[in-house]
């Protein structure tokens, strides 16, 4: 990859555009997930649509308000929203309510293995494989992010006050311990390697705990919220947004206490909104509030491409295809970008 | 400031339990008015509304780590805005509903403390309906109810048709004792034309101008009990910049718990323009607003509202802050 930051501001179309294909929907774009080859959005106008193969569903019309959340499950998507809904929707367009809480709005919803959660308030709702009826998960303060370890067995619920970790013993029964730490925490991931679990807080901060020793540390020093962050390939850095730079922190070895990040600057001062790692790479994809994104290695020099020009609305989706030959990009103005990666493909 | 244009105004409507507030919200989701308002509610479910944007809150008040001891903030309400932010289509304005019981404080300081909220809705103002029968012994019997008031930019003082005339007057200065700067509105039902208490921009910085001179002037009995009070202070001497910001800054420090809303316009040595803000507790919004207008003479004006403002020695803080 080779620097190609000269021509910033971009006014010209990157070569990602030029070959790509942009639709101007003038719709928020909320969030993005990859099922297969087809990645699903979710619009501020409460549809999805599904792109795949550079065109673009009818809209599904799953919620009255907005698409809050969304997750794979399996070869369909787990929806929630402000109308109370908690859907899953096949890529044909099929909606399938699985449940409804009225004036309470379906903030977080996840699955792993044919176990799917959604959460209102301050309830995890949790349906285990074939089974009707939900497990309530109650917490003491509304939730602000949930994340299944990459095995299914154990589920992290950030909220007021910490994380609760609950785990499942081998007779199906969940029982939870509590990770402290002051403060009001939002979305919650573990590592890859499920050694490491990691929030962002209301304030402009991440923490994170090393599990097998409870070690936990503050990540501190960003301008803004940390609202999206990703660990990136096998993960050793894990790339977060919420500064200029993206801020990449390195955790290899015993983690990121007393090491500093890497950080990847950009020209043109503007606030990364959005990061994803980029598959089987050590580098990430980084989406900033003028609508730019680029494509950095993490640990090389002359490390960034400009995928795609400025728009002037904030990144707020970015998915790769699963065979990694296509992307998607999406702003809050509703512009997206689907192209293809290597320069030899055609769309 | 450029961004006033794309920040939804939110209207904070607070108030007793029976006051009224169910009333106005009622007449907000259902009078033609062409506007889209979206209501944040609590205990509000049971009520049935249809309305796809009445939203459950649930009155989450958070401390923040930044290092200011009174800074409550309420999570349920960031949650709930940044999710509003990202509808397509756009709100008029946005109503937050609290229960009876709660402090005003936190659902303001929201809109200080946190960025995104900050750069996409506004604090328009904080609304109190108030039972013009119950808010005497209200106010004897909660502090809330005094701070209701005391954050209040208007008072709807509702079912006035239950008081006699003589009632109605004691009440008025009951709550001009304490916040003699809310506007009071005579109401039954709640019969108000809802632009007197929707998008009123009473938290700009620019209506602060507005504080009227002579209220500032009057100066207000205390009561040696815990009550809420208003003082303020007027100068025609120039103040000093530099003592001024040591003054008020270790004031809002070391009494911020106690000092519930500040405003005030100040005249500094050497500097063309006004200066004016406005706090709630420790947190402030400040800025130059302008030159001062031909013909007008230059003063400073500051208003405080809290408790135990007579044991701050305010007035003689005040007095040392004046150029030499």
């Amino acid at each position: 990859m080779k620097a190609d930051l000269n021509n910033f501001p971009q006014l010209n179309k990157t070569k990602f555009e030029n070959r790509g294909k942009e639709f101007r929907l003038g719709i928020p774009v909320i969030n993005a997930v990859t099922v297969g080859n087809s990645i699903a959005v979710g619009f501020g106008d409460g549809t999805v649509r599904i792109f795949s193969s550079g065109k673009i569903s009818e809209p599904i019309k799953a919620h009255k308000g907005i698409v809050l959340c969304m997750a794979k499950d399996g070869d369909r998507i787990l929806t929630g929203g402000d109308d109370g809904r908690f859907l899953r929707i096949s890529l044909d367009g099929n909606i399938n309510e699985i449940s409804n809480f009225g004036t309470r709005w379906v903030d977080h919803v996840t699955s792993k293995n044919g176990s799917v959660v959604c959460t209102s308030g301050n309830i995890v709702y949790l349906w285990m494989p074939n089974k009707k009826e939900p497990k309530l998960l109650e917490h003491d303060s509304t939730i602000g992010g949930v994340a299944f370890d990459s095995k299914g067995r154990k589920l992290a619920v950030s909220r007021y006050g910490g994380v609760t970790l609950w785990k499942k013993d081998y007779s199906n029964k969940w029982t939870s311990s509590d990770l402290i730490w002051k403060g009001s925490h939002n979305k919650v991931i573990f590592s890859p390697d499920d050694r490491y679990l990691v929030t962002s807080m209301q304030e402009n901060q991440l923490h994170f705990w090393r599990l097998k020793d409870k070690i936990d540390s503050a990540m501190s020093g960003y301008g803004a919220k940390v609202k999206s962050f990703a660990f990136v390939g096998d993960s050793k850095y894990l790339a977060t947004s919420g500064a200029n730079d993206a801020v990449c922190w390195p955790f290899d070895g015993d983690g990121p206490v007393g090491r500093e990040p890497i950080c990847l600057p950009y020209v043109g001062k503007q606030l990364v909104t959005f990061v994803e790692s980029f598959p089987n790479e050590n580098a990430i994809l980084t989406g900033l509030s003028d609508g730019s994104v680029y494509l950095s290695e993490i640990e090389k020099a002359n490390n960034t491409i400009i995928i795609r020009s400025f728009t002037e609305f904030e990144v707020s989706a970015i998915a790769v295809t699963d065979d990694c030959s296509h992307l998607l990009i999406g702003d809050m103005g509703g512009n997206i970008l689907w192209t293809s990666i290597w320069d030899e493909e055609k769309n | 400031m450029q961004k006033t244009d794309k920040q939804v105004p939110v209207t904070v409507l607070t108030g007793f339990l029976g006051a009224g507030k169910t009333t106005l919200l009622n007449r907000i989701l259902t009078e033609q008015h062409g506007k889209k308002y979206a209501v944040i509610v609590n205990e509000f479910g049971e009520q049935g509304i249809d309305n796809d944007l009445v939203v459950d809150a649930d009155e989450e008040v958070f401390e923040m780590n930044n290092g200011c001891i009174c800074c409550t903030v309420r999570g349920d309400l960031i949650r709930i805005l940044s999710g509003l932010m990202k509808r397509a289509d756009k709100l008029d304005a946005i109503i937050v509903e609290t229960t009876g019981l709660a402090d005003p404080a936190p659902v303001a300081q929201t809109f200080f403390v946190d960025q995104d909220v900050a750069d996409r809705t506004k604090l328009d103002a904080i609304v109190t309906v108030a039972d013009a029968v119950h808010l005497s012994s209200q106010l004897t019997d909660h502090h809330e109810a005094e701070e209701q008031i005391a954050f209040a930019d208007v008072v709807l003082l509702n079912k006035i048709d239950l008081v006699d005339e003589n009632g109605l007057e004691v009440v008025k200065q009951r709550i001009k004792k304490i916040n003699p700067f809310a506007k009071i509105i005579n109401t039954t039902k709640c019969g108000v034309p809802l632009n007197e208490v929707l998008n009123l921009d009473a938290f700009s910085l620019k209506r602060v101008l507005e504080v009227e001179p002579d209220f500032l002037t009057s100066d207000h009995d205390h009561e040696h009990d815990d009550d809420v009070t208003s003082l303020s202070f007027v100068s025609d001497t120039p103040l000093d910049m530099e003592k001024f910001q040591d003054w008020f800054t270790k004031l809002l420090q070391t009494k911020g718990q106690d000092i519930l809303r500040t405003k005030g316009i100040l005249d500094f040595t050497g500097e063309s323009d006004r200066y004016v803000f406005q706090g709630v507790h420790m947190l402030m919004d400040a800025s130059p607003m302008g030159k001062w207008p031909k013909g007008k003479e230059r003063s400073s004006r500051l208003v405080f509202i809290g408790r135990n403002l007579e044991t701050m020695n305010l007035k003689e803080g005040f007095e040392n802050c004046k150029s030499a």
